[in-house]
């Protein structure tokens, strides 16, 4: 048992801010908008808690870095993201569909460029030495863990809260949701900014996860990826991001660990060793072509509860409805 | 488009309150099934917490032997039971540790420290990790660094191993981000039970997973990492790689052997790699300590292959001499870009360019590229010809690169102290974790015969490397191979 | 700015453009018709580089399962360069058939086929690492047997040196241009392409077979692809299994740039980015990754849907 905290506790975490990204991604989504920007904002978050936790904050060395401190920076991170948030998404939002998902990668790339440039984020090297507030990676669960529970419960609450309903009123149908009185904008720049706060947030924490922080965080290929999280995972409900994420993030590791465990041929398990991105490739779009809806889709409640309610047609999922890409 | 809205204001009207009340409808259906799953989340996060707190209250009642400062939980090495006998009280000795920090409740060990390596190292042999990108964006260089090190893992086991004992790598891809990084080490401490490993490509992913070794107990040689502040991390970390301030002006100086009359210098850099970074500030500086005249400082991307912007800025300013830090396909492809474009003066190649990859690169246009090297195919020693006798069997007429070489001498350092550490007390008695911080020691004050030349190791794990080189690329007439020219 | 550095700057612009131009025809292709973006089209446009590399009879490197491997034969450039594209096209039917057709039938989320696109993608790009390693490759120098390594647009004392590999991708950019702007207006399969771009289902109804017509965009867009890579891999070599990535991103602020699914714009794109690039002051060159995305910003800002997009009424 030690020996798995020991060997997979950086992947427990890891799967859990995977799950918290996801998220971020998700809640943008909710409000029917593709933002890939969640990538940039964890960038940021894991800026300001690296410069922080290394010029600001700074503790004598061999000692662990407070805990309450971490916190702090996080809260920093998350607002910082929630401002930057609101200067962005309020021009970038009256973008649609895949439009306004390019305007975000591009608002990725300039933040990175910006990052390789600048002084203070230490250009291609970054910053390191960032002090650890835990002596193992998987304590880092003591933070990672609540904050997933309090995020996830506070998606859980949003979807039937009022500002919940007229997201998903938005994603549904911008057009009707505006003659009902639900200004499309003002929510659409709410959610955005939501997502933002939880991609800081979870940046600040990240950079003392890692213990170095780098323009090589939060890239193109990073935001791709956690919208794999959460369409794999299923658009439908908040789950599926959970689910998608943590899937999706121990996968190449789990066939690291199938092929060193000397139980298949030698030849098969170093296929999985050195082609395990062949077959999670494969697998993404397997999962895709078999499951178009995701692991936690609506047919997966229908079936479950088929007994009592009685038959119930799914509805489709948000993106189904063709606010995805917009084209004609 | 709003105008549309007011005019089929009715109709929109209805499809919203349909789609909502269908909605309020599925939310009510879930509501039970969602809470359901959260509970179950609870349920799961509480067992964990529990399991946890478990393991930690357990770990007093563990054998408590021989108390040691690293922290770990009793563990065998799976295979190891049958010889576990033979090895005796020296297994159990090893295999009894105490955690020490009982404080946190999950169990916080160094991974496998308490592993009874006794009966593995008995009979089999010496596991050493490699923990390099052999995917990902940076795979090139990972995988130079995967045959440097098959190739010593061959060369050594020939030679006898550690006095008679084999050794045999353990490859963790760690592809090319940090969070890989940490998981191949981790894989390789507590799992592959390592005594030591040579990784990681990249001074970031160095930056994330070095921390963790070094908390972990467990030596690491960096076999490319270059920027400042990687034997700092801590105690365990030391490198092979000499940073870059040593290596770059000895070419400026090389240079100006062959032109006396340079006077205006552009200078490229990879801006997104933190090796070249590093050092084109060393070149920038040493140009000015020269008093030439750096008339420009043009940046580039190592995913750059358009040069065509770079090479014309740079020609505009007329140099006779142009500096490019970078790596072999981005900086070979500038290399030959600006030679097509018609600059005729010198080029000096950093670090990042020392590998017969860039003939392939800049092919005829290669020739006369000055390069500053940590290693010379050229040098004329003898565990550098036996090395390059080595590498042939595996790779033909290629010319070895500094990355075959870096890793390779990673696994000779390790080989060579377990030797002499051997000679002083059994390995074999030694449990995994008094193994691994003896190594460190044996390592840092050791002295090294390897195809870099000689090198040792200051008490911070700084590389104290001999010898630099200065090689000029000289291209055959069939414009993919060549040669480097060591010239200083 | 004097003239020469100004012509010099113009001339830099169209030759960054036209590569990005290449990388976004086969790329805009697709969407035009689906109306998705095709991550895997960057590594086809890889696949084709190899394919032609293997053909002309070049030998893989010293990693991967193929190592040391080479084809019997070698075939002229020329030719070498139109088969390997086939095959990058076919690779781009088999792609279609297993990753786009099943999610169309399901009508799955138009979303999905991004993610489904990315799985090929990754898997296509590290199948290449898997069988012949991370090395670069290039094609043998006499490539363009004739051509001087560059061509002198200005005079013997001011030069205005542009490459000569990227003055053939600039031609063949328009060639191809050209050609598919011939094809999409004025042939039957053009038509039949457009009646299927505009409204599947209608098409469908009006005896088009959809999914073949489809299928056919999908060789075409593998096809430019693979003329692409090789193009591009012939000019700065083939860096390795992410050569075509590397352009994915800005090809996709390219086609995005120009109108989604614009073949012109894709073109314009190209070229608007790679002038905006090119005029951007030395002393700022490290922000010059920042420019493409700049200047989509603030295009879209202005023109929601491109430079060349139309403009889309929105229908409730």
């Amino acid at each position: 048992m030690a020996t798995f905290f020991n060997t997979y506790g950086f992947l427990i975490v890891s799967m859990l801010l995977a799950a918290l990204l996801a998220l971020s991604l998700y809640l943008p989504l909710m409000a029917g908008q593709l933002s890939l920007a969640s990538p940039g904002f964890y960038a940021l978050g894991g800026y300001i808690a690296a410069v922080l936790s290394t010029r600001v904050f700074v503790t004598q060395p061999g000692g662990l870095f407070p805990v309450p401190l971490v916190l702090l920076e996080m809260l920093i991170g998350g607002l910082a993201s929630g401002v930057l948030a609101i200067i962005v998404g309020v021009p970038a939002l009256r973008l649609r569909g895949i439009y306004l998902a390019l305007a975000t990668i591009a608002f990725i790339e300039i933040v990175q460029v910006l990052a390789l440039n600048l002084e203070i984020t230490g250009g291609a090297v970054g910053i390191f030495g960032i002090p650890q507030p835990f002596k193992t990676q998987i304590e880092y669960i003591w933070i990672a863990a609540p904050l997933l529970l309090i995020v996830a419960l506070f998606v859980y609450r949003l979807e039937r809260t009022r500002v919940g309903r007229a997201f998903i009123a938005i994603r549904e149908d911008e057009l009707a949701a505006d003659a009902m009185g639900v200004n499309p904008t003002t929510n659409k720049v709410l959610a955005f900014t939501m997502g933002a706060i939880v991609a800081g947030t979870v940046g600040a924490l990240g950079a003392h996860f890692l213990n170095t922080w780098n323009a090589r965080q939060g890239t193109f290929d990073a935001s791709i990826g956690y919208l794999a999280f959460v369409l794999i995972g299923g658009s439908w409900t908040f789950l599926g991001p959970v689910l998608g994420g943590m899937a999706l993030t121990a996968l190449p590791e789990v066939l690291r660990s199938m092929s060193d465990n000397g139980a298949l041929p030698s030849w098969l398990g170093e296929f999985m060793k050195d082609g395990r991105f062949i077959i999670y490739g494969f697998l993404l779009v397997l999962g895709t072509v078999f499951l178009p809806q995701g692991f936690v889709s609506p047919a997966l409640f229908e079936r479950r509860s088929k007994r009592k309610e009685g038959k119930e047609v799914p509805p489709a999922s948000p993106a189904q409805r063709g606010q995805g890409l917009g084209v004609s | 488009m709003q105008a549309n809205a007011w005019s089929l204001g009715l109709r929109t009207d209805v499809t919203v309150t349909v789609n909502i009340r269908r909605r309020f409808k599925m939310f009510k259906m879930f509501r039970r099934v969602r809470l359901g799953s959260i509970t179950a989340l609870a349920i799961g996060a509480m067992l964990l917490v529990a399991c946890g707190g478990e393991l930690a209250t357990a770990i007093p009642g563990a054998p408590t032997i021989e108390p040691t400062t690293a922290a770990g939980i009793a563990t065998t090495v799976s295979g190891a039971a049958d010889t576990a006998v033979a090895a005796g009280n020296t297994a159990v000795s090893g295999a009894g540790t105490v955690i020490s920090e009982a404080a946190t409740a999950l169990p916080t060990t160094v991974a496998g420290a308490a592993t009874s390596i006794a009966g593995a190292l008995g009979s089999g042999p010496i596991p050493i990790g490699i923990g390099v990108a052999q995917t990902g964006a940076v795979a090139l260089l990972g995988q130079e660094e995967v045959t440097g090190a098959q190739v010593a893992e061959k060369f050594f086991n020939d030679k006898g191993g550690v006095n008679g004992t084999q050794i045999k790598l353990i490859f963790q891809d760690t592809a090319g981000d940090e969070a890989g990084a940490i998981n191949a080490f981790q894989s390789l401490i507590n799992q592959g039970n390592v005594v030591g490993i040579v990784g990681p490509t990249l001074s970031q992913q160095a930056f994330s997973a070095d921390p963790i070794a070094d908390r972990a107990h467990v030596p690491v040689l960096g076999p490319s990492n270059t920027a400042k502040g990687i034997p700092q991390i801590g105690d365990y970390i030391a490198r092979v790689s000499a940073p870059v301030a040593v290596v770059a002006p000895n070419a400026i100086d090389a240079a100006l052997g062959i032109n006396p009359n340079i006077k205006n210098v552009v200078v490229l850099y990879a801006q997104d790699d933190a090796f070249s970074k590093s050092e084109t500030g060393t070149f920038q500086d040493t140009v000015k300590a020269k008093g030439l005249n750096l008339t420009q400082v043009l940046t580039f991307s190592t995913k750059d292959t358009d040069f065509q912007k770079q090479a014309t800025d740079t020609i505009s300013q007329k140099p006779d001499l142009v500096i490019v830090s970078g790596l072999a396909q981005d900086g070979g492809n500038l290399v030959k870009q600006l030679r097509d474009l018609g600059y005729k003066g010198l080029i000096i190649g950093g670090n990042g360019l020392n590998t017969a990859n860039v003939f392939k690169v800049c092919q005829a246009q290669c020739d006369g590229l000055i390069i500053a090297e940590a290693y010379s195919p050229e040098a004329n020693t003898d565990m550098n010809s036996q090395f390059k006798e080595a590498m042939k069997a595996k790779q033909g007429d290629k010319p070895p690169s500094q990355f075959n070489a870096q890793a390779f001498t990673g696994v000779q350092v390790f080989v060579e102290a377990l030797k002499s550490l051997d000679n002083k007390s059994k390995i074999s008695g030694m449990s995994l974790a008094d193994l691994r911080t003896a190594l460190n020691k044996e390592i840092l004050a050791g002295k090294y015969d390897t195809p870099l030349g000689s090198i040792s190791f200051t008490p911070e794990g700084e590389i104290n490397q001999a010898k630099f080189y200065v090689a000029q690329i000289k291209m055959n007439p069939d414009g993919t191979t060549g040669t480097f020219t060591y010239i200083k | 700015m004097d003239l020469t550095s100004f012509v010099q700057s113009l001339l830099n612009g169209l030759s960054i453009g036209s590569v990005y131009a290449i990388f976004a025809l086969g790329y805009t292709l697709v969407f035009s018709i689906l109306g998705i973006i095709n991550f895997a089209h960057a590594a086809v446009f890889t696949l084709g580089a190899y394919f032609t590399y293997a053909l002309v009879g070049g030998a893989v490197g010293f990693n991967g399962l193929l190592a040391n491997k080479a084809l019997p034969f070698g075939l002229p450039f020329a030719l070498a360069l139109i088969l390997g594209s086939v095959l990058a096209g076919l690779v781009a039917v088999i792609i279609e058939v297993l990753a786009f057709r099943p999610l169309r039938a399901k009508r799955a989320d138009p979303l999905l086929t991004l993610v489904s696109s990315l799985g090929v993608a990754i898997l296509i790009t590290n199948l290449i690492q898997y069988l012949v390693g991370a090395e670069p490759y290039s094609f043998p120098s006499n490539t363009y047997e004739g051509l001087p390594p560059a061509i002198n647009f200005g005079t013997p004392n001011s030069p205005i040196p542009i490459r000569s590999a990227q003055v053939v991708i600039f031609g063949v950019s328009v060639v191809i241009l050209v050609i598919l702007t011939f094809i999409i207006n004025y042939t039957q399969f053009g038509k039949a392409l457009r009646a299927v771009a505009e409204d599947a289902t209608t098409a469908s109804l009006l005896g088009i077979n959809t999914d073949f017509y489809i299928l056919l965009a999908f060789f075409l867009s593998g096809f430019l692809g693979g003329v692409a890579g090789t193009l591009v891999g012939s000019s700065v070599t083939i860096a390795g299994p992410y050569f075509g990535i590397s352009f994915g991103l800005k090809g996709l602020a390219v086609i995005v740039l120009g109108g989604l699914g614009s073949i012109p714009g894709a073109v314009a794109g190209g070229l608007v980015i790679g002038l905006a690039e090119s005029f951007l002051p030395a002393e700022l060159s490290s922000y010059r990754d920042a420019v493409a995305f700049a200047v989509l910003f603030i295009v879209l800002l202005i023109r929601p849907r491109g430079l060349l997009g139309r403009t889309q009424i929105q229908k409730v």
